[in-house]
């Protein structure tokens, strides 16, 4: 089984995390505005955006798979109390969708430019299914045909759309030098 | 190196997912005042200045954004006002009967200064709309104004329009509302005007779905119900709404033959997609 040859990750010096961390902290405060005031504003085709899914994402393609989890964690539990949800559903939800769209740049090839139309796809998937399955559990009303058909796909379409821009502008933010290393498959 | 690596990086993974089941399980176990609730009043502190800054931001591009989609819908709509025009003129000559009784209704739509509505001294807090959750599991809604205003859960939260909804959840700086589209939501509602002058007005209980369709359910067969015929709260006993708060109008009722109650849709006079300055209704 043929592996790839693991990239040298650069050695982060003590300015250089609280640096990171404070640029990841930008971000969260931008997820969750974006989630919490503007995305229900933004409503195409029934649908609106999941701005702190695509952000998540980014992150996780942009620094892997445990700092994707643990933003994930994070941005699910700031949105959720922001929005007087109960905690824990999104952050769930957002630890898985981070935890896998890491492990997808740790051993994919990311060359092409498809990769966050491809990560936030599925992503939109499982945490759609996610959240589905926990509102289930917690007793709520859950017409599967009316959530696919006026929720999910619209969903799925709308963050399609707006992967790649949010990717980009993350990236931007983080400075692009991408820190995952393609590693131990 | 590689096999710690991967063992670390489940460990984290594993920690994440049992700390969201853990904090969900706390949420729903811990009483008002528990630690993860302190840590949400904490949290909105921080971040309901911000949504409000947020939201003052955006309103130009909503307001445009809103503009684009009105055009965009104008020519549909312009056939169904067509059709609509031609019903309304056949019902013309009834409406023109009920001028009396719509006399009535039209007062229920002066909401806060009507005192039949709101007794004399009744105190209002005025809010902004800061956020909204864009998902479909909740229909509900941030404002900025919190306990430090004298809000408190259950009070009942209208607009110029109608009523909202109630406060379900509270915070010195903000307070959460639970729209009367959202799943969880009833409120106690009567219809008027009311051709039972016996028996009272039809009541039942306004409910909200996931699809957003609202309903009016537990209305009897035997009263007679019609489309357009206005909905209101009923102010029952111990509810938290006061009588006569308007909900919408009846646009649909159907009826089966093996079913107990009738089936009712109600459309909200409240438009939610554009909501923005609202009054808590104070205790």
């Amino acid at each position: 089984m043929s592996q790839r040859a693991p990239t040298i990750e650069k050695p982060v010096e003590g300015s250089h995390i609280a640096l990171e961390l404070g640029r990841l902290a930008v971000l969260l405060v931008v997820a969750t505005l974006l989630e919490t005031a503007v995305a229900a504003n933004v409503r195409i085709v029934g649908a609106n955006p999941d701005f702190a899914l695509l952000i998540v994402v980014a992150v996780a393609l942009l620094r892997g798979a445990e700092t994707g989890a643990a933003f994930g964690f994070v941005t699910g539990g700031i949105v959720s109390i922001a929005l007087f949800e109960p905690p824990g559903i999104r952050s769930l939800a957002l630890v898985a969708v981070g935890f896998l769209a890491g492990r997808y740049a740790e051993t994919a090839d990311l060359s092409p430019n498809v990769a966050p139309i491809v990560s936030v796809f599925a992503g939109t998937l499982i945490a759609g299914t996610l959240s589905l399955l926990a509102q289930f559990l917690l007793g709520r009303e859950v017409p599967l045909a009316y959530l696919i058909d006026h929720w999910l796909f619209p969903v799925l379409v709308l963050n399609c759309l707006l992967a790649v821009p949010l990717y980009v502008a993350t990236r931007w933010w983080l400075k692009g030098d991408r820190r995952v290393r393609i590693s131990e498959t | 190196m590689a096999r710690q690596r991967a063992l670390r990086r489940r460990i984290v993974v594993a920690t994440l997912v049992l700390l969201s089941v853990a904090l969900l399980t706390v949420y729903f176990r811990e009483s008002s005042d528990g630690p993860v609730h302190r840590l949400e009043a904490t949290t909105m502190h921080v971040v309901a200045p911000l949504q409000s800054g947020t939201a003052r931001l955006i309103q130009p591009f909503r307001s445009g954004w809103n503009w684009t989609s009105n055009l965009f819908s104008a020519q549909s709509q312009n056939h169904r006002l067509r059709a609509e025009v031609q019903q309304l003129r056949s019902q013309l000559a009834q409406e023109l009967l009920a001028q009396q009784q719509a006399a009535e209704v039209k007062g229920l739509t002066q909401m806060t200064q009507n005192t039949r509505v709101f007794p004399q001294g009744t105190r209002f807090a005025q809010a902004r709309v800061i956020a909204r959750s864009p998902t479909v599991w909740y229909s509900t809604v941030t404002i900025d104004a919190g306990s430090a205003q004298g809000v408190r859960v259950d009070d009942a939260v209208v607009n110029g329009q109608g009523l909202v909804g109630r406060v379900s959840a509270v915070t010195p700086d903000a307070s959460e509302v639970t729209l009367i589209t959202d799943q969880s939501s009833y409120v106690d509602a009567m219809i008027v005007p009311s051709d039972h002058e016996a028996q009272g007005p039809p009541q039942g209980l306004v409910a909200g779905s996931v699809t957003g369709d609202v309903t009016l359910e537990y209305v009897d067969r035997s009263q007679k119900v019609v489309a357009g015929q206005v909905v209101a709260t009923s102010g029952q006993k111990n509810s938290i709404f006061t009588r006569g708060i308007p909900i919408g109008y009846v646009s649909a009722v159907a009826q089966q033959d093996v079913e107990l109650y009738q089936s009712i849709s109600v459309t909200p006079y409240v438009d939610f997609h554009t909501l923005d300055l609202v009054e808590v209704v104070l205790p």
